[in-house]
Parts: C-alpha cells; structure tokens; sequence
C-alpha cells in the first residue's frame, strides 16, 4: 500500500500491519513446517511449562504448543478467510442488485436475510453442520451463509445512498449499462465502507470459528485450530494454563491486531480528500 | 457603536482575516460582501465570539461601545461574552433547517433565550414569545409557538430564528446569509422584515451575503473583502455604481443583471434574430407545425402532465381527467393508487439553437417537468416529442455530479464508451476516444493536466465545467440545465455563463435553463416561462415578459431581483 495523495499514514495502520504480518507469517508458516510435529505425543513431556525447547510449553498428550499454535493459526484464519471471500462476494452481489433494483426480488431477498439474522448465528451453524455433517468446507460453508446478510446490508445501503446521486443519474442518461453503472461506477465509491466491513467481519469470522472449534462442531481433532485448542485446555486451567494461555493469547493478538489494521485504513481513506 | 480594529485570524498558520477594520453605528446596516472563502462568515463568528477553538487571533481587538470584547494574543473571555450574546448581540444563520432543534417546539426554543437573560415569569416569556412573533410576520403565533421545526416552511423557519435573534432588542444583529437557502419571494419578505426591524428598534445589522442586489436593496454600507482582506468600504452606491477596487469591479460586472442588458460578449446579434425568426414559428398552437425552413423543433412537449408517486394504476390516472384534481382518492378501483399531479398541462417547444429559460420557486415542478422530459418519470400523460440524440443534464450541485471515484479523463469518455456499447456503429477506438475526450477538455477551457486528476481536486467552477464537457461530447443537441450556476460564486458563475453561451452558438444546442435566479435567465435565455404551482402561467420573448410581465406573479418575481 504506498501512499497516496491525501492518503495518510497512521499507527494504527501500521501496529495492525506489524501485528497480523507476524500472524500470518506464523499462520502461512505452519502449513509447511513446524518445530514438532503437531500430531506427534510424548507421554514424557505432558504439561511440560514453557521452556527454550518448547516456547509455549506442552499439551496433555505431550504435543508442542508453539506448532500447534502455529498449525491452529493457519487453519483458523484459512477458515475465516475464504468465509470472509465467500459471503463478501455474495454480499456485494446480492445488495448490489437488491439495492439498486429494489422492487419484489429487494424485499425477497431482504427477508430471507431478516429470517437469517433472526437466528442466533451459532444455532444456526449448529443446525446446519447438523444437516451437512462436520467438516472444514462444511464449517466454511455455514459460516458463509451465517456471516453473508450482514455483508448484503452494508453493500444494499451504500447503493441505496448512490443510486440517485447525481452521477449516477447522468450515467443513467448516458444509457450506460446497467451493470456497468453497478460494478463500474458505484462499485468504487463503496469500497472504503465495504472494506472495512470486511475487517470486522474477518474478526468477528475468527472469533466464531474459535467458538465453533471450542463446541466441538467446528475443526476436528487430531487438527489443530485455536478454538479446539483451547477447548482443550480447560480441564487443565489450573494445573497447566499455559496450555489455555497460548492459543488464547493469539486469538487476542490476531483479533487486535486486525481491528487495529481496520481503523487504520479507515482512517487512511477517509483522510484521502475524495471522500470529504 | 461595535468596532473591528485590525483583525487578523488564522487557522493553523493560514491567516484567512487579514487587518479587517469595520465599524457598525447604531441603526446601520452594514453589508458585507464577497466570495466564498473570502472570510466574511470568519469576521463575523470572530465578532460573536462563536468561532472555533482551532482558530487564532493574531493581531486586533473587537471593542464593543468601549469594552474589548476581545484582544489578540489573550484568551477568549468566555465570561463576558456571555453577558453580550444574545442580550446584546445575536446572529441569524444561513440554514433554517439546521439551526433550530428539531426536537424542540418552536416556542419552547425562543422562549429559552427570555429564560436565560431576563426575569419574566413564565405567563410573561409566553406572552412575550407570542409578541414578537406576531412582530417578525408570523401570523398564526400560537400554532407556531406549538410546532416542530419540521412542520414550519423554510421561511417561517427563519422567521422563528430572527424573533430569537430580536426578542431582547439587541444592539447588534448579525445575519450570516439569512435569505440564501430561501425562495425568492420569501427572500423578500425576510430581507423587507429585516429592514423594518432595523428601522423600528434602530439596532445595527451586520448583513453578510454574497448576493450583491441583495446588499445593495438593504444595506446602507457595504464591504468588499476577498481573500480575508476588505478592499472597498462605502455607502451601497459609491461601491456599486463607482466601485474603486478592480476586484469590486470585477464582481459587480459578473453579477448578471437586466440593467446591463443583453449585448454582452458571447450574444452575437445575429443569432439571436435567427432564433427569433425560430420563435415566430413557435407561438403558432397547431400540432405538428414545422419550423421554418423545414426544422422540427428538438423538444415538442404537448399538454404534458406529470404525477408523481404513483404505482402503475393506469386506470387511476384516466379517472382524473380534471386538469385542476390535485389527488386522487384512494378507493372504488382495486389497484388504485394515490397520485398527485405536480404539472399540468405543460405546452411548449424548443428550437435547435435556442435557450428556453424556465424559473419558478422550488417545488413549482420545474424538475418534475425536467425529468418527465428525460423519461426518469414515466407516469405522465400527454405527448413529448425529441428529435434529438439523446438529451443530457447538468445539474445544480458541482460535487456530487461527478463520480468521486474516476479521473476527468475516464469520466469524459465513459459518455462516448456507453454510445459505443448501445449502437455499434458509433463505436469508437480507445485512441479516437481518447482524443475526442481531450479535445472537449480544452473546449469546456480546461487544459491537460486535470486529465488525470479525480473531481476532488477540483474547484466548483471546475468540476461544473467537466460536468458540462461530459453531457456535451456526444453531441446530444439538446441539453437541460438545471440551476447548473446557482452553487456557483459570482465571478465563477459568470464565467460558466459564458462558456454555455459560447458552446450553445459552436454546437448549435438547444437548451431548457432551469433557474431561480430570474437574473441569470435573463442573461442566458432567449425565450422564458414562468412557472408556479405546476401551472406554466407566462411564456414569452425574455425582453418582452421582462418588460411588460402580465402576470401578478412574475411581477413578484421581477420585483424581488
């Protein structure tokens, strides 16, 4: 991202890029190699507290944390990712049409999102696993539709806002096409609103997959995930809790580090003068 | 007696009040003019004590009678300007619609003001609340006195505003374009009010505006300032008839005005009588009626009427067949709905070549009528007939016509990109494009380093002329223009001016100029209508509805410009 007129540099933009570089570094990273392996068990080197050797200490099963942290990384934001990509580009279809159009397909679509929204998110995953069965592209999948009316909102609104500006107007009168007008000349200018809807939504992705992996119905074991992890961990909180502390801890520096990453390009953006 | 001496104010570095020294006596009315940016609205909040905290003042000290009000380089004495605002002094702003409390009754607003600086008891404030707003004109006080902002119009607005501003009999009453955001008969009313409250309570009125007919209707005393400096200083008519300063020239010059007549530079003489020979033509009613030498006018608009929100119930609007039935009533019909028709029986015709001006107040259906025309409302009967490509708009506000998102290069041939999409045969190549766009660029007078550059670094008069260049490179023959100057400073206003006329003769464009501004039409148009409540009352040769109007209201409309 280099800087752009008007565009201004902030801390927060830069700690939030310090911050998930190091994350997704790790995360990447884990896919291919880790210290240990992260299936591997040692009956000799159960709850061994953090050390040189292991940096976050061993599990119950004697397994290293600092790769199943790194493993769990990974997956999770894998999983949060393509959840983010799936019901962002879904969002932005689907408000896009329905807000600019509006009409019966607006209210039809609308609705059955109010119906989503109405549910709370994790029985509706729950329901949904249980339909589909557990599994990661499954767990992608029902994250997907839980997480998609709240991106179909945010794009509806801007192209409510934008649909009757002015330029859009003379685009009309122009006889541009009509999905030329929806993709090429209101699509940009909901960007900066729409990004940093992403940011949110990534967060609050990682977070419900932590949550989802901690009931049981998100990643399976022997994977690792943090939410998994952690689930774990609990029975053990008092005798080994730098087996909690680990994955918790990089939940919280993932999830801080990315809303330090959303404010910052909030504020990057909206210094930039076109957005005045 | 409110003295300025040397005031200079500066936000963060840059000064934008540069040694500014005014003197306001009592029963005077103090006018100052000048651009936007020019530093008169930072003056005045200054003299109130009301500018911002990110505001310095480095040089000059306010006095009022002979107390410093305030002093360079010392902190702003909250304390005492306490003890002058409102008892003393008080300000009426520009928007009526933001400057109440929504939340608030009208009544309960004004009679705050009592609460704070007098001691009436309560019987008294409300008797007291009702007076003055008898005195500021609103008639029906007591239903005022009980209304939300919201269920005011724009000018009882104002007028619940300047009682606040009035009820303790201030000595200073600063206006801070108190008329802009108003129509231009009730502009009058408020600017007659001002003047009357001046003369009856014989308080000094600092009056800011960039309307110069205005300061020059009200104000005994006029300053000119640009860029934070005031450069002329003089009664109304020593600036405006023997204006010193060249800038003062300068505006005085760019304000449009039936006074300074039509032979102006862009209005060739011989155009104007080929458009009048057009014109004969037109007053004939016939249908159908061809032009002389066989042209077709682009635009014929026969007994159009327009309605607005309004489903797709045919059989409602057939049902209406009285001109005058303002709604239709709910019922009897299974898919009928509610439709209100905002323009009746709309009848006129426009000429290749030919600027047809069209005034009237807002919500009169001037726009109705300009979108009916462009097909963007399709729930209208009668007939509109273009023989014209494809007739573009300019709108009113330079900031939002243009996306935000693209740069002027790309803006400009996103016109010539979609012609080419719709019909095959008027695609172009990206280099064709490219200097087609270019070309339009140094017509609108701009040259090619805003190419690349995005709306947002552009000033209003710029952004206005890019506008024009997109709605013109297709060559669409005609063209609506809906108050495409009004946002517009004088001198940029008058610059745009020309640039329409200059186009209009180059591409023989045809052109609805929608305005409120009757001044403005007078310079541009050819032909006018006058247009009230949806109903075109008078239409007409520009010199002839000027000089001899027939209607009450367009004399209304005359009188007030």
């Amino acid at each position: 991202m280099k800087k752009k007129n008007g565009k201004k540099w902030n801390k927060y933009l830069y700690a939030g890029i310090v911050m998930t570089g190091i994350a997704v570094l790790l995360g990447v990273a884990g896919f291919f190699w880790t210290p240990y392996s992260t299936t591997a068990m040692s009956a000799a080197e159960k709850f061994s507290a953090p050390s040189l050797r292991h940096p976050f200490g061993t599990d119950n099963f004697g397994r290293d944390i600092f790769s199943r942290v790194m493993r769990g990384l990974g997956t999770t934001m894998l999983i949060s990712s393509l959840v983010v990509f799936f019901s962002g580009l879904a969002g932005i279809f689907l408000g896009a049409v329905t807000g600019y159009f509006g009409g019966i397909l607006d209210e039809a679509v609308m609705r059955v999102t109010d119906a989503l929204n109405g549910f709370p998110s994790i029985l509706l995953t729950l329901v949904i696993i249980s339909i589909l069965g557990s599994g990661r592209q499954n767990v992608i999948i029902s994250m997907s539709l839980v997480f998609m009316p709240g991106f179909v909102r945010i794009v509806r609104g801007e192209f409510i806002r934008l649909r009757d500006a002015d330029y859009i107007k003379r685009a009309r009168m122009m006889e541009v096409g009509k999905f030329r007008i929806l993709f090429i000349h209101i699509l940009p200018n909901i960007f900066s609103v729409f990004w940093v809807s992403v940011m949110i939504g990534f967060n609050n992705a990682i977070l419900a997959e932590s949550g989802m992996s901690y009931l049981g119905i998100g990643v399976q074991p022997p994977d690792a995930s943090l939410g998994n992890m952690l689930s774990d961990a609990q029975g053990y909180l008092q005798s080994a809790p730098w087996c909690a502390l680990a994955p918790g801890l990089t939940i919280v520096w993932l999830v801080l580090g990315f809303s330090l990453f959303s404010e910052g390009i909030r504020r990057w953006t909206s210094a930039a003068v076109n957005f005045v | 007696m409110i003295r300025i001496e040397d005031l200079s104010v500066a936000f963060g570095g840059t000064e934008v009040v540069k040694h500014v020294s005014l003197e306001i006596r009592d029963g005077e009315i103090l006018g100052i003019v000048g651009e936007s940016g020019s530093g008169k609205s930072v003056t005045a909040l200054t003299l109130m004590g009301l500018v911002s905290d990110a505001a310095d003042m480095t040089a000059g000290r306010i006095l009022f009678d002979d107390v410093v009000l305030r002093e360079a380089g010392k902190p702003c004495d909250r304390a005492l300007y306490r003890r002058y605002q409102g008892a003393e002094m008080s300000q009426v702003f520009q928007e009526p619609q933001t400057s109440l409390n929504p939340t608030r009754k009208a009544g309960k607003q004004v009679e705050e003001v009592l609460r704070l600086h007098t001691k009436l008891t309560g019987e008294e404030i409300r008797t007291r609340v009702l007076e003055t707003f008898r005195a500021v004109g609103l008639h029906e006080a007591e239903r005022v006195y009980d209304s939300y902002p919201h269920q005011l119009s724009g000018g009882m607005r104002q007028r619940v505003m300047i009682a606040m501003a009035v009820i303790l009999h201030p000595r200073l009453i600063v206006a801070d374009e108190p008329t802009t955001a108003l129509d231009v008969t009730i502009q009058n009313q408020i600017v007659e009010l001002l003047r009357k409250i001046n003369r009856e309570q014989k308080n000094a009125m600092l009056f800011i505006t960039h309307d110069l007919h205005l300061a020059r209707r009200l104000c005994h005393r006029v300053a000119v300032m640009k860029d934070g400096c005031v450069v002329e200083t003089g009664t109304a008519e020593e600036v405006f008839d023997h204006p010193g300063h060249t800038y003062t020239k300068r505006l005085v010059e760019a304000v449009p005005s039936r006074m300074k007549g039509k032979a102006g530079p862009g209005r060739k003489s011989g155009e104007l009588s080929a458009a009048e020979a057009k014109r004969g033509e037109s007053e004939i009613p016939e249908k159908g009626v061809a032009g002389n030498d066989g042209t077709a006018p682009v635009l014929k608009v026969r007994n159009l009427s327009v309605y607005y929100q309004d489903g797709k119930s045919v059989q409602a609007r057939e049902q209406t067949e009285g001109p005058e039935r303002k709604k239709v009533s709910p019922g009897n019909r299974l898919f009928r709905k509610r439709s209100q028709c905002v323009v009746w029986n709309a009848d006129f015709e426009i000429y290749s070549g030919e600027s047809l001006g069209l005034v009237g107040e807002s919500g009169c259906g001037k726009t109705s009528l300009s979108k009916a025309i462009l097909g963007m409302n399709r729930h209208i009967e009668g007939e509109i007939v273009h023989n014209s490509v494809r007739p573009q708009m300019v709108f009113q506000d330079p900031y939002s016509s243009l996306n935000p998102a693209k740069t002027i290069g790309w803006l400009l041939q996103e016109p010539l990109r979609a012609a080419g999409a719709l019909d095959k045969s008027l695609a172009m190549t990206r280099g064709d494009r490219e200097t087609a766009a270019r070309d339009m660029l140094r017509r609108v007078g701009m040259d090619e380093r805003y190419w690349g550059r995005r709306p947002s670094e552009l000033s209003g008069g710029q952004r206005q002329r890019v506008s024009i260049a997109q709605a013109l490179i297709t060559n669409p023959g005609f063209l609506i223009a809906d108050e495409p100057v009004s946002a517009l400073d004088v001198t940029i206003q008058a610059q745009i001016m020309e640039l329409f006329l200059k186009l209009q003769e180059e591409m023989h464009l045809a052109c609805l100029f929608i305005s409120h501004d009757i001044n403005v039409v007078y310079r541009m148009c050819d032909r006018i209508m006058v247009m009230k409540e949806g109903h075109i009352i008078e239409t007409g040769e520009t010199e002839e509805v000027f000089a001899h109007p027939t209607e009450d209201y367009t004399k209304l409309l005359l009188w007030g410009s």
